[in-house]
């Protein structure tokens, strides 16, 4: 059915994007280099949340998937900031 | 074993990697890994709460989400003030 085919597609969406990051982060040569694909995992957590709220239309389940994608929509960007600023200042003291 | 506990096996298999960068690469490369980890993590365990029809597992992911924020920045603090 429809509804079987939306959850297929957001859940297999949400863990490409997720294994994408994985690779991305263990691949790369820089650590700032690395760090352009956590900022992507927000995406995998929107997508994998996205799917567990269409399957089962009011769960338990589906509101703290919401709460926890809504989290970490929030706490993505700053982390990532956070991280590229150490990053710099790390840098910057071994100079 | 249906589609949701084959996704969080894929989840969980794609964090030994990450460990590996834990472990072998200097502190900035390891706190960039640990950050994805994270997420990894609690996706995974959103993923076995779905799949198990069991919703504590939700909440530990909930709570697994605010702790590894809070672990990111703690260890953030270190690596700016690490001189090596």
């Amino acid at each position: 059915m429809l509804r079987d085919l939306v959850v297929g597609a957001l859940a297999g969406a949400g863990v490409a994007v997720q294994l994408l990051v994985c690779l991305g982060v263990v691949l790369m040569r820089d650590a700032l280099d690395r760090l352009h694909y956590t900022g992507a995992s927000t995406l995998g957590a929107a997508c994998l949340c996205a799917a567990v709220v269409v399957s089962e239309s009011a769960s338990l389940i589906g509101l703290k998937a919401i709460l926890t994608a809504a989290f970490m929509l929030v706490t993505g960007p700053v982390v990532v900031h956070a991280t590229a600023r150490a990053i710099h200042l790390h840098r910057e003291a071994q100079r | 074993m249906n589609g949701w506990l084959w996704g969080a096996v894929v989840l969980v298999a794609a964090l030994v990697p990450l460990l590996w960068v834990c472990v072998r690469l200097p502190a900035p490369e390891g706190v960039v890994a640990v950050e994805a980890a994270g997420v990894d993590a609690v996706l995974a365990l959103l993923l076995v709460a779905q799949g198990t029809g069991r919703e504590p597992f939700a909440d530990l992911a909930l709570v697994l989400a605010v702790v590894s924020f809070v672990g990111a920045i703690a260890y953030l603090r270190f690596v700016e003030a690490l001189r090596d």
